[in-house]
């Protein structure tokens, strides 16, 4: 059964589309394909490549963001990021949304689109609705609402602890640099669920009808056709969902920034909020955007590292997948 | 694909007519409106309902001015600099703007403010009170020239006030609020214990624990947590005694579980709240609190003194380190400055002054505007006698001279040299904090010797002297030059 069905689910992974047509005529015929592209490449230069490739610029330099930059300090921005503290506590801290997100959120995602995607489920389209509303909820209303639900003075959360026994004394959910960072794990997991689950469903919905009935017929149960059909189909749409959840969870900031600010006492700190302040701290007499962008550079260097350290790993599991 | 040329045609005809329409003189401004002068102001929306107070009082100013529209540019308050920065750099600044006191020097060191002293005639300085707008203390002059107007009662920035509440007070047997540390750290204990969850004693302000400076600025010249440094003698010392004990202080409170949980991440707005709800029963607060918690609780038996001081004795008074802040300022580069200045003239009247006052509580520059209904007023003749009772006149070195400014401007780069993150470390992690602070004190010492020995290779002016006011006695009212 297994090679039977895998051959088959290979024969459709290998559909792909036509190679592109070469030839004298083709940058004519494809004229409008390139004009239409026009604008999507005006608004990628324009507000991602050039603020990426000034801040690479503006990062060699002590400047407070008005005018132009002038006073070159060549790495000395690189090495006081790199040299302090509490940029790699803040950088563990977002590391640590990730690893929430795709060893907690991805599994459980999964889990539940698997249930979510079967036809014989009653409601299942209300069950998507209730999960994914979080995802367009607005973080900052969703900060005050967690805040007052979890303050441990009355809160409703920390009421019922107490009531039911659980506690007998509040939890200090966001105040205790032991609870804050674990509490924000959470909230982000639960915000970002509904969009991984959609991204699974989707990814599901990938699995050939004819491929699931051939395992059937050939007599695999649930578990037999879910490792030896489903996931072996869905393996190298999974591997874009570990980069696009790695990526969203790496720049958590609006829910950061709109509950804790990053504390207490820094517990809470990520790479986005310690460049914010750094930039845009009204406190300060003046912003240091030039040291804000080396370390908005390292964080993007490192990022990049992390998700090229994944690149082997994912080609073993789609060669696996292949195979 | 077929492409139609005619239709193309008609759509890029019909697409250039529709954006050029506005290219080619298309303004809607004609007849009246064509002479009248536009002039913008930036300004935040605070406190609440400011924003229908300040279009309220700009339509009056219009009715009286009929040349003049005003169009009022609102940014929420953290953002206003960066905004007003940005504006700038885009040619679009407004003419008058708001920027507080740092934000001030800020905008001014970039060139963007104009000095408004061509405008100034005698009558227009006798609005304020008597010597408060000499250019060496007002605050509001930078080299000389007058650069911003005021919006607040001088001590209002700096004055900080102890609210509690009176029944909760009493619930435990206390009469009085506290006036030394000990009877804080005694009742607080207490009323949190009979608070048995309900209600709880104190709180430090907000998550940035600000309740610390405002109390150590009792025990210790008010320098020392503002900066690090001690003007007395120029050099750091966060590491004394006073300093120290004011985080101990709050350290014990949070261990012995009476301080109100959850402080840790409130905002600056939490605090009254949590007082006019009746959950919180005493806090030390900048003095504009009293009237938002009278907005939320007028009934509340709300009762304002001056801030308690250390068992020992009071080492330091609150400062008055200028007459005012300065916080009105207009654009250099506006096209309008006779309007603009008549718009700001306005800011400044007694009228407006008045009109503030009733709105919001706020004691403002112009004391005439509200002295006397002040005096009458519970609240505010508490605050009045709390500034008169707790504040003294203190060095300023960012006005003595340049040297003072340019070294004020370096330790407010290096914001992790000042006692705030490792005071709130030490409080929430129970943690002792005189190690920390000799830390702090001993980096403190070499950073300024580094910006020291910086200015004198450029040749600029900026040592510890220019930090150093040797003659002044913190508990008494300091005279600049005396």
């Amino acid at each position: 059964m297994k090679t039977d069905t895998v051959e088959r689910a290979l024969d459709v992974s290998a559909q792909s589309a036509p190679g592109p047509r070469r030839g004298p005529g083709a940058l004519r015929r494809n004229l409008w394909s390139y004009l239409f592209l026009v604008p999507t490449v005006l608004l990628f230069g324009g507000f991602t490549l050039w603020p990426m490739v000034a801040s690479w610029w503006y990062s060699f330099f002590n400047w407070d963001g008005v005018g132009n930059p002038t006073d070159w300090v060549g790495l000395a921005n690189f090495r006081e990021v790199l040299g302090a503290d509490a940029f790699w506590r803040a950088f563990w801290h977002s590391f640590a949304f990730s690893l929430a997100a795709i060893f907690i959120e991805m599994p459980l995602a999964l889990v539940l689109a698997i249930l979510l995607n079967n036809s014989w489920l009653r409601f299942r389209n209300l069950y998507r609705l209730v999960l994914f509303l979080p995802v367009v909820a607005t973080t900052a209303v969703i900060g005050i609402v967690i805040a007052i639900l979890l303050d441990p003075a009355g809160g409703l959360v920390n009421r019922v602890l107490l009531d039911t026994g659980l506690v007998d004394r509040p939890v200090n959910f966001l105040g205790g640099t032991s609870t804050a960072l674990p509490t924000l794990l959470s909230i982000d997991v639960w915000k970002g669920f509904g969009i991984t689950l959609i991204y699974w469903l989707a990814a599901l919905q990938t699995v050939p009808k004819d491929l699931q009935e051939a395992a059937a017929i050939d007599g695999a149960g649930f578990w037999r056709a879910l490792r030896f059909v489903t996931l072996p189909v869905v393996t190298p749409i999974a591997i874009v969902i570990l980069l696009l959840v790695f990526q969203r969870s790496l720049n958590t900031f609006d829910l950061v920034q709109a509950v804790t600010e990053g504390g207490p006492d820094y517990a809470t700190d990520v790479v986005p909020t310690y460049i914010y302040r750094y930039a845009f701290d009204p406190s300060l007499r003046a912003p240091r955007y030039g040291f804000a962008s080396a370390a908005g550079v390292v964080f993007g260097l490192l990022t990049l590292a992390i998700t090229l350290l994944q690149a082997p790993f994912m080609k073993r599991r789609m060669t696996r997948s292949a195979s | 694909m077929k492409v139609r040329p005619a239709l193309t045609a008609f759509t890029c005809a019909v697409a250039l007519a529709l954006s050029g329409c506005n290219l080619v003189g298309g303004s809607s401004e004609s007849g009246d409106d064509a002479d009248k002068v536009t002039v913008t102001v930036g300004l935040v929306p605070d406190p609440p309902g400011a924003s229908q107070f300040y279009r309220q009082q700009f339509d009056e100013f219009e009715n009286a001015n009929p040349g003049i529209t005003v169009k009022v540019l609102e940014n929420p308050s953290d953002q206003q600099l960066n905004a007003i920065e940005l504006m700038f750099q885009q040619n679009n600044a407004p003419d008058v703007f708001r920027a507080q006191d740092d934000g001030m020097d800020r905008m001014a060191a970039r060139g963007w403010v104009a000095p408004l002293d061509e405008f100034v005639t005698p009558d227009f300085l006798k609005r304020f009170p008597e010597g408060s707008m000499d250019p060496a203390t007002s605050g509001l002059h930078r080299d000389g020239k007058l650069m911003s107007l005021p919006l607040v009662w001088g001590p209002w920035s700096t004055l900080r006030v102890f609210l509690y509440n009176e029944d909760l007070l009493k619930k435990s047997g206390f009469a009085q609020p506290p006036k030394t540390w000990t009877e804080l750290e005694q009742m607080a204990a207490k009323i949190s214990a009979d608070g048995n969850g309900k209600y709880f004693a104190y709180a430090p302000a907000s998550a940035k624990a600000p309740a610390v400076e405002m109390l150590a600025s009792t025990a210790v010249p008010y320098s020392v947590p503002a900066t690090g440094i001690d003007y007395r003698t120029g050099k750091p010392a966060t590491a004394s005694g006073g300093m120290v004990e004011a985080v101990e202080l709050h350290r014990r409170m949070q261990s012995a579980k009476a301080m109100m949980p959850g402080w840790e991440s409130w905002d600056g707005s939490r605090a009254f709240k949590e007082f006019a709800a009746g959950r919180l029963a005493m806090y030390p607060t900048a003095p504009w609190h009293v009237a938002e918690v009278r907005k939320l609780a007028p009934e509340i038996k709300m009762g304002v003194a001056g801030l308690p001081v250390p068992t020992t004795g009071r080492g330091a008074y609150l400062p008055l380190s200028m007459s005012f802040s300065p916080l009105w300022s207009m654009s250099s580069k506006t096209p309008h400055k006779a309007e603009s200045w008549k718009v700001m003239d306005f800011l400044s009247s007694a009228a407006f002054h008045k009109a503030y006052y009733e709105k919001f509580g706020t004691l403002t520059a112009l004391e005439s505007a509200w002295k006397a209904e002040a005096e009458k007023n519970p609240d505010q003749a508490a605050i009045l006698k709390a500034a008169q009772e707790t504040m003294r006149r203190a060095p300023n070195p960012a006005l003595a001279s340049k040297g003072g400014k340019a070294m004020l401007d370096a330790l407010a780069e290096k914001k992790d040299l000042k006692y705030t993150d490792a005071s709130l470390r030490s409080i929430v992690k129970n943690q002792p904090f005189a190690p920390a602070a000799a830390q702090l004190d001993k980096e403190l010492q070499s950073y300024l010797d580094q910006v020291s020995a910086r200015f004198t290779a450029k040749g600029q002016e900026g040592s510890a002297a220019d930090l150093t006011f040797a003659n002044w006695d913190p508990l008494q009212d300091f005279t600049p030059g005396g």
